[in-house]
């Protein structure tokens, strides 16, 4: 996924950065409301971690803006604000989750998950997709009808890349936008790493589980 | 809050104004009578005078034309009928010459002076004639008089009688409806709950009692910013607080996830779980700061059952918590922030402190009562009150010890009531909290 972090607080959304990134997403990174809407004009992300009390304004009258001009991008709400009003007015706004400072990375690294999960179209966590199975919410892939059968271990990168797939299944996903997911603004990307990466999945989980159009992109095929 | 007042002001107006007008009205009558009495003595005086002047050439003829020189003649009544007026005509020597047929010579004075005198009995007025050789006494018996008196003031007082009361009601309802503003404005204050922060309305009271609208909504705006101040100096601590808590926590974890196994990873763990513990005793601090200030009661009554249903929905208990959430909406004054906070905390403690292989009851009733119960031996009284402690804890499971405190403050704050049993009711052991819930805003 494509994240972007909106957090003025520099220690906490450097941690939050790598974190996510180590989970396999692309995160880009501001530190105020007027460069997220300079982001969101030219990238398209698949989800925004939103700090509530930004130097240049409110986040909730950002997420407010947004909904209204007809965005459905998942927003999760990170702020130090406990009340129960301030959250009911978060959800109120927009926000699907709402998670409370300090927070556990790995309770984010969940509910990040959790909210692409529903975004995806399928919020159930369990997958079965040929001879493999898949717990999105543990992010385990098992071979399935085999008896103590191993998970198979795949990387951030590879997971996140894997991810894109199954949440769009069928769907022609081109070069550049899989790169897009995987790498924020500014980062190096090698001319062949979607393609080095696309065979060491076919590798881990079988050459047919990612199908080749010629020219035009990917799509997850039958395993 | 009850504003009735011990002493009305209207009572205490009708009052003294009714008194003040019969007080009046008698001293009116008393004055009219006195004054009455004073002109009907100078007509039966000159009625009196007048008598003694008529009879005296009378009486002198009379007394010529007798054959017979004689004392005590009485003259003869004309027709049958009671002598108010009676006189009698005496010599030089006091005897008597001529008398009126009822006169009784005895009630006249001896001395013969001319002119008014007055007896117990009897207004006297003399006469003399023929060089003070005929003297003229005519006589009015002061009962007479009296009666007269008592009848012109019985006439006077039947309708002062009737008028009074009239008076006195006109009074009262004059009263009621000067006073009407400053009564609603008195039934609009009490009738307010506590949490109602609005300004009161005073556009129709009356000058003098303006002043005291004025500084009712004077005092209720500086009231508001307090509240206000208070709300915002909570949201902006918990910012100051939670921010740096929650970067050194998240930088930590990082550390704990990059670094390898070896001594530097523990002790990057005891430093993560350290800074856990302080995230949870800032976060209880801050629940404490808020159950102990003003801001728990509402202007208006809102419903709990959303705010109820976020809470448990935080609890990864799975299915040793067990909710019961109403259908309908359950309505209090309580902040919707501090019941949030109540019903965390209540909950947090049954989970942390009660026996792990039984589940803890969440239930929100549609009366307002909230009741978490869990598992655990009996609790004895002291240690009940123990409990209501900040700081103290009936188990060894960790937590803070200010669930409990914090629980109850609120309660407290809002007008709940706050009971801890154990054992629970049909039980031999168990804990449980019971929270009734103010429905209108009351004095804690």
């Amino acid at each position: 996924m494509r994240v972007l972090l909106i957090e003025d607080d520099t220690l906490l959304g450097d941690a939050i950065r790598d974190q996510v990134t180590a989970d396999g997403h692309a995160v880009d990174w501001v530190t105020r409301l007027g460069d997220a809407r300079d982001h969101v004009a030219v990238a398209s992300y698949d989800l925004i971690l939103l700090d509530l009390m930004l130097p240049d304004g409110r986040g909730l009258d950002y997420l407010r803006a947004r909904r209204a001009a007809g965005d459905v991008s998942p927003v999760i709400i990170l702020t130090a604000r406990d009340q129960i009003s301030d959250r009911i007015a978060g959800l109120n706004a927009g926000a699907d989750d709402y998670l409370v400072k300090p927070f556990d990375l790995e309770e984010l690294s969940a509910r990040l998950r959790a909210v692409a999960r529903r975004y995806g179209g399928n919020p159930n966590p369990l997958l079965v997709i040929g001879n493999l199975q898949i717990d999105l919410a543990a992010r385990t892939i098992t071979p399935a009808g085999t008896r103590d059968a191993r998970p198979i271990l795949l990387t951030a990168r590879e997971w996140a890349l894997f991810e894109a797939f199954i949440q769009h299944p069928g769907a022609l996903l081109s070069k550049s936008q899989l790169e897009d997911r995987l790498y924020a603004f500014g980062a190096e990307v090698e001319s062949n790493t979607i393609e080095v990466y696309v065979s060491r999945l076919r590798k881990k989980l079988g050459s047919g589980v990612i199908s080749t159009e010629r020219g035009l992109g990917y799509r997850l095929g039958s395993v | 809050m009850n504003l009735r007042p011990r002493n009305s002001l209207q009572a205490r107006l009708s009052r003294s104004i009714a008194v003040g007008v019969t007080i009046l009205w008698l001293a009116a009558t008393l004055g009219t009578v006195l004054s009455l009495r004073h002109e009907m003595d100078e007509v039966f005086d000159s009625a009196l005078q007048e008598l003694a002047q008529r009879v005296l050439p009378l009486a002198y003829q009379e007394v010529l034309n007798r054959d017979t020189p004689g004392n005590d003649n009485r003259a003869a009544p004309v027709g049958e009928h009671d002598e108010t007026l009676i006189y009698i005509v005496r010599d030089d020597r006091g005897t008597v010459l001529l008398r009126s047929h009822d006169a009784d010579p005895a009630v006249f004075p001896d001395a013969l002076l001319t002119g008014f005198q007055t007896t117990n009995q009897f207004r006297f007025y003399t006469v003399s004639a023929i060089s003070d050789t005929l003297y003229v006494t005519a006589a009015d018996p002061l009962a007479h008089r009296r009666a007269a008196i008592k009848q012109a003031t019985r006439t006077m007082l039947w309708p002062l009688a009737l008028l009074l009361p009239l008076s006195l009601l006109g009074v009262w309802l004059t009263v009621r409806l000067t006073l009407r503003p400053v009564v609603a404005f008195r039934d609009e204050i009490g009738a307010r709950g506590l949490g109602n922060l609005a300004p009161v309305d005073g556009a129709a009271l009356p000058e003098e009692i303006s002043p005291l609208a004025d500084a009712v909504n004077t005092l209720i705006a500086r009231l508001r910013r307090a509240l206000d101040a208070e709300r915002g100096f909570t949201a902006s601590s918990a910012h100051e607080l939670r921010t740096p808590i929650a970067a050194a926590l998240a930088q930590t974890q990082r550390l704990v996830a990059e670094l390898p196994p070896g001594a530097i990873l523990t002790r990057a763990q005891g430093i993560e779980t350290g800074l856990k513990r302080l995230a949870r005793l800032s976060s209880k601090l801050l629940e404490l700061a808020k159950a102990e200030g003003a801001g728990l009661i509402s202007e208006t009554a809102q419903d709990l059952v959303p705010v109820f249903a976020l809470v448990v929905a935080d609890f990864n208990a799975g299915s040793r918590l067990w909710i019961t959430i109403p259908p309908d909406p359950v309505l209090s004054v309580i902040d919707t922030d501090a019941f949030a906070v109540l019903a965390r905390n209540l909950i947090e403690n049954a989970l942390t402190h009660g026996a792990e292989d039984e589940p803890v009851s969440a239930v929100l009733t549609d009366d307002r009562i909230l009741i978490v119960t869990n598992g655990g031996p009996a609790l004895d009284q002291a240690t009940l009150n123990r409990l209501r402690k900040p700081f103290e804890r009936a188990s060894l499971a960790p937590g803070t010890g200010l669930g409990l405190g914090i629980a109850e403050a609120i309660a407290k704050g809002c007008g709940a009531t706050f009971d801890l049993i154990s054992p629970v009711q049909g039980q031999i052991d168990g804990f449980q909290v019971r929270v009734r819930l103010p429905d209108i805003a009351k004095n804690p």
